[in-house]
């Protein structure tokens, strides 16, 4: 039971955002108001609704008294386990950081239990804002347990964190992220050049060296700039208990569970 | 390493708490009977990284050895 209204707001929008993504290129006007009246045969205000929900997606920009474009691609990021810099690289652009804070500080119990720290325990704090090709693109908070990285200040902030754990023998080698939706509050808002409240992808990171908990990060990434990229696979089979099992611990394991 | 699962299993309350036990990339995320039976400093000492409970699901962090303690834990179950 959909208004026939909403239905032509979502082809007119489908049109567009085939036609963004399949034939036009960043910068591209799109077709006026009036022939995307006319294909249509939809009101102003529907072409406008339309128009308005890609703008708010962050496929189209509009540029007051010129017209609406077809705005810049965001970045797809993997939710994988490389730095910053790492990933802008791949990507042909150069990253660069501006340091907001690079001191030694006591681990708060937050940050001690994601490093697998007591509070109190010494680690690296590093603030910094991240640039691609000289463009704000994340804000990114890290902490280190100081006994893995002895002196990592010593000549200022390093640029890459990992290639400071990669150069002490300690190879980041898995991790989680975690993934938050969430505003921009106003003094990140002034550093990424973004207006208060506006959206940002919020990450939480927690990296290992095999058992050694390295890295925990706090970052915000502009949601207009970048889209997270994660690679699926079907789930592996549950393990449950063996009804054998269950009555009798020690017996022989079931013909079911040898063939699995 | 199968001491390792050994101790999960025990901490998770033994094979009886069990409803099953997922082997995700780096997580245990098991169902249990009886979550009161999970025993959280035990996971950790046993080498979890994190443990998070939510109602009856128990997920214990343990990294990329998540498939040998899978494989572990089987012959355990």
């Amino acid at each position: 039971m959909v208004r026939h209204s909403v239905l032509k707001y979502v082809r007119v929008r489908d049109y567009l955002r085939s036609l963004v993504t399949h034939e036009l290129a960043v910068g591209d006007a799109i077709p006026s108001e009036r022939l995307l009246c006319e294909r249509f045969g939809v009101s102003r205000m529907t072409v406008r609704q339309a128009v308005d929900a890609l703008v708010v997606e962050g496929l189209l920009e509009r540029e007051q008294g010129r017209g609406t474009f077809v705005a810049p691609t965001k970045m797809d990021l993997e939710v994988r386990l490389s730095s910053f810099g790492e990933e802008m690289r791949r990507r042909g652009m150069e990253p660069s950081s501006k340091v907001l804070a690079a001191e030694e500080v006591a681990a708060s119990p937050d940050i001690a239990d994601a490093l697998d720290l007591l509070p109190g325990e010494q680690v690296f704090y590093l603030h910094r804002v991240r640039y691609a090709d000289g463009e704000p693109m994340a804000i990114e908070q890290s902490w280190l347990p100081s006994r893995l990285a002895p002196g990592l200040f010593d000549d200022g902030a390093p640029a890459s964190v990992y290639g400071e754990l990669r150069r002490r023998g300690l190879e980041p080698d898995w991790g989680e992220d975690i993934v938050a939706a969430s505003e921009v509050d106003s003094q990140d808002a002034d550093l990424l050049g973004l207006r208060t409240g506006r959206a940002v992808l919020r990450m939480t990171r927690r990296t290992f060296a095999g058992d050694t908990a390295c890295v925990y990060s706090r970052s915000s990434y502009r949601a207009d700039r970048y889209v997270l990229w994660v690679p699926l696979r079907a789930p592996r089979r549950a393990l449950t208990p063996t009804p054998a099992t269950e009555e009798a611990p020690r017996a022989a394991p079931s013909l079911e569970s040898e063939h699995s | 390493m199968t001491d390792q699962a050994a101790l999960i299993l025990a901490a998770l309350g033994g094979v009886a708490n069990i409803i099953d036990i997922e082997p995700c990339t780096t997580r245990l995320r098991s169902e249990v009977r009886d979550p009161a039976r999970v025993d959280v400093p035990a996971l950790r000492a046993a080498g979890a990284h994190g443990v998070m409970i939510s109602g009856h699901v128990v997920q214990v962090v343990v990294g990329p050895s998540v498939d040998t303690l899978a494989t572990d834990l089987e012959e355990l179950m």
